[in-house]
């Protein structure tokens, strides 16, 4: 039943198979705790809310973001045609992102679900939709990156742009650049970029600093926002509510796009920022906001990185969920879901579902990255929305 | 690396003979500093950059707009440009041309052949460049510093432990030479996203490693 108001939840088992090992820290578990955590919470039924299956996407889908070549070694190398030197090209066969047998039809399926989100809001079906195994950011046009195989991200992007004639918000706040996307859109104008991240100084992939800007058509229309190691929830949701309504008023979008891994968190063991869920709650109020104002509401939402698959991915992502379904959150953990998990986890499951303000020390520098974070945020202000505006308007 | 690897092919020339208006207007066409000055043959016979030309103008003060602009077309490029050129061949390496760049504190270096033909050029933007590329990783990678003692295997011990004992690509690896570093670094891009495993056996094979962590920061909270 469509609901213009109403909020989709993207979700299928299937999406576990994309799975690269036991020990890899992409680890499907984190969508099986986090599924199990918003039906505790009864997150996933009534009014407004619906739970959607993905579908697999096509040859000539994924061939939007990726080389027709690329789609072919992918699904050779996970039949049995796994040749070391060959995944190795393709970026695969790596630590990161191993071959893994099935690898085209479990990534081929994460695409479809972040493209039936897609459909869902621009057919109009409901505002919002959250692709809960999306956001694998990293893939690039013809090789594989950082955990991811497809980008399908990208894919989606460039579907809404092509099929519906959509400019499309793309947003990134995963601890990580968002290289993949950028890299596919690089220059072109129909596709705004913008990835808030840790700064790649030391953190893969070591790019996404405010002077990429695009290149040739796309010239302006790539927005890097990196923070410090150790930025916290204050300085990181200041520089989002301040920056995102003014590129969003540049760009005049009809749809966001927003990738939101959650390894900015303090426990994430793979990044050095020190934020906290609230982060996650505001970082999605104020993109909703937005989508509100400019877009009619359409926004999709993806997954993407978070490593601390225990006490912050099931969390993080209840919140994000809520928050774009408008549903009230508890205070607490329900005590079903922490009884269920407890046992297995390796760690003490924390019984409150937002982190009390007071939950983590203060970092002692706090000043001083939070200056550093407010030059950056300057320099990407003064490079990038002259640009913007002027080219929106048609100049 | 070679500078025929680095250097642009085809560059923008004037003939001796061109004026000074005609070659300002192709520094600001083409967004450049140097024009090399060949003759008809395609023999290289000097050199004019925009600062020449700047340089050899009339004082604004003195004179008025329209005579400026009247030097600039009756003046020949021959008039203005440096004779004695210093050049490169395209297979000198990259380090070497930086080396006189910063000797003879130049801006752009012809490139010539044997028959001291033109074939191209290196500017400094385009050394800079190559270096900007060489310091940082060219794929994506996760950065690590590796503190070095000065002596015999220790790298080599560093890039086993990450190449073979963790089956890690090394992206890039840079130990620069400095005369007043006490100490030697490494400076490691990684092809993983996950560098945890490789600091944590660095660290255990006693090597100290560079890498976001608060409780340096704790130690050093006067260090930006």
């Amino acid at each position: 039943v469509s609901d213009p108001r109403g909020a989709a939840l993207i979700w299928d088992p299937a999406f576990t198979t994309y799975r690269f090992g036991p020990d890899h820290p992409f680890n499907p578990k984190r969508l099986e705790l986090t599924l199990s955590l918003m039906e505790e919470l009864q997150l996933l039924d009534g009014p407004g809310v619906r739970v959607e299956p993905p579908r697999m996407a096509s040859d000539a889908e994924l061939h939007l973001a990726h080389a027709p070549e690329y789609v072919a070694a992918v699904r050779r190398l996970g039949g049995d045609g796994a040749d070391r030197a060959e995944a190795r090209h393709w970026g695969l066969g790596t630590e990161d992102t191993p071959v893994f047998p099935g690898m085209h039809e479990a990534t081929a399926t994460v695409v479809g679900g972040t493209l039936r989100a897609a459909e869902l809001v621009m057919q109009g079906e409901v505002r919002r939709a959250f692709a809960l195994a999306g956001g694998l950011h990293h893939a690039h046009r013809d090789r594989a990156s950082g955990f991811c195989v497809y980008d399908d991200l990208a894919v989606a992007a460039r579907w809404m742009a092509e099929t519906h004639d959509a400019r499309v918000l793309y947003i990134d706040v995963d601890a990580h650049h968002g290289d993949g996307v950028q890299g596919i859109f690089y220059s072109d104008p129909r596709v705004l970029t913008f990835s808030m991240h840790e700064s790649g100084r030391y953190l893969f992939p070591g790019t996404g600093f405010p002077d990429e800007l695009g290149d040739g058509e796309g010239y302006g229309y790539s927005l890097n926002l990196p923070v410090e190691p150790f930025t916290e929830d204050d300085s990181w949701i200041g520089m989002y509510a301040d920056f995102l309504p003014e590129a969003a008023a540049a760009f005049r979008p009809d749809v966001i796009l927003l990738q939101a891994g959650c390894d900015a968190h303090v426990y994430d063991p793979l990044t050095h920022l020190r934020c906290t869920t609230r982060m996650y709650e505001e970082t999605v109020r104020i993109t909703c906001q937005v989508a509100d104002e400019h877009c009619q509401g359409r926004l999709v939402a993806t997954g993407g990185g978070g490593y601390a698959i225990w006490r912050v991915v099931p969390r993080a992502w209840s919140l994000v969920w809520a928050t774009l379904a408008e549903r009230e959150m508890p205070e607490r953990t329900p005590l079903s879901w922490l009884q269920r998990w407890q046992g297995e986890s390796p760690e003490l499951l924390p019984d409150l579902l937002r982190d009390p303000a007071d939950a983590f020390a203060a970092v002692p520098r706090r000043g001083e990255i939070e200056a550093m974070n407010r030059r950056t945020l300057a320099t990407l202000r003064r490079d990038a929305l002259p640009l913007l505006r002027g080219w929106s308007l048609g100049f | 690396m070679l500078v025929r690897n680095r250097m642009r092919r085809d560059p923008r020339t004037v003939t001796p003979d061109q004026t000074l208006a005609e070659a300002l207007q192709l520094t600001r066409e083409h967004r450049i500093r140097h024009l090399p000055v060949v003759l008809k043959s395609g023999e290289l016979t000097g050199i004019v950059s925009d600062r020449d030309i700047r340089l050899a103008m009339p004082s604004p003060l003195a004179v008025a707009d329209a005579d400026r602009a009247d030097f600039l077309e009756r003046t020949s490029v021959a008039e203005v440009m440096t004779r004695e050129v210093i050049t490169v061949t395209p297979h000198d390496t990259v380090e070497d041309a930086a080396k006189l760049l910063y000797k003879h504190r130049i801006g752009a270096l012809p490139v010539a052949d044997g028959e001291g033909r033109l074939v191209g050029i290196l500017s400094e933007t385009d050394i800079l460049h190559t270096f900007v590329q060489i310091l940082g990783g060219a794929q994506p990678s996760s950065r690590l510093e590796i503190g070095l003692r000065d002596e015999p295997g220790e790298l080599s011990r560093a890039v086993r432990i990450i190449g073979e004992e963790l089956g890690l690509n090394i992206v890039s690896i840079l130990v620069p030479s400095l005369p007043e570093q006490t100490r030697k670094v490494a400076i490691a891009h990684l092809d993983t996203i996950d560098p945890r495993e490789a600091v944590q056996a660095l660290e255990a094979a006693g090597y100290e490693v560079g890498w976001p962590s608060l409780e340096m920061d704790l130690r050093k909270p006067e260090v930006g």
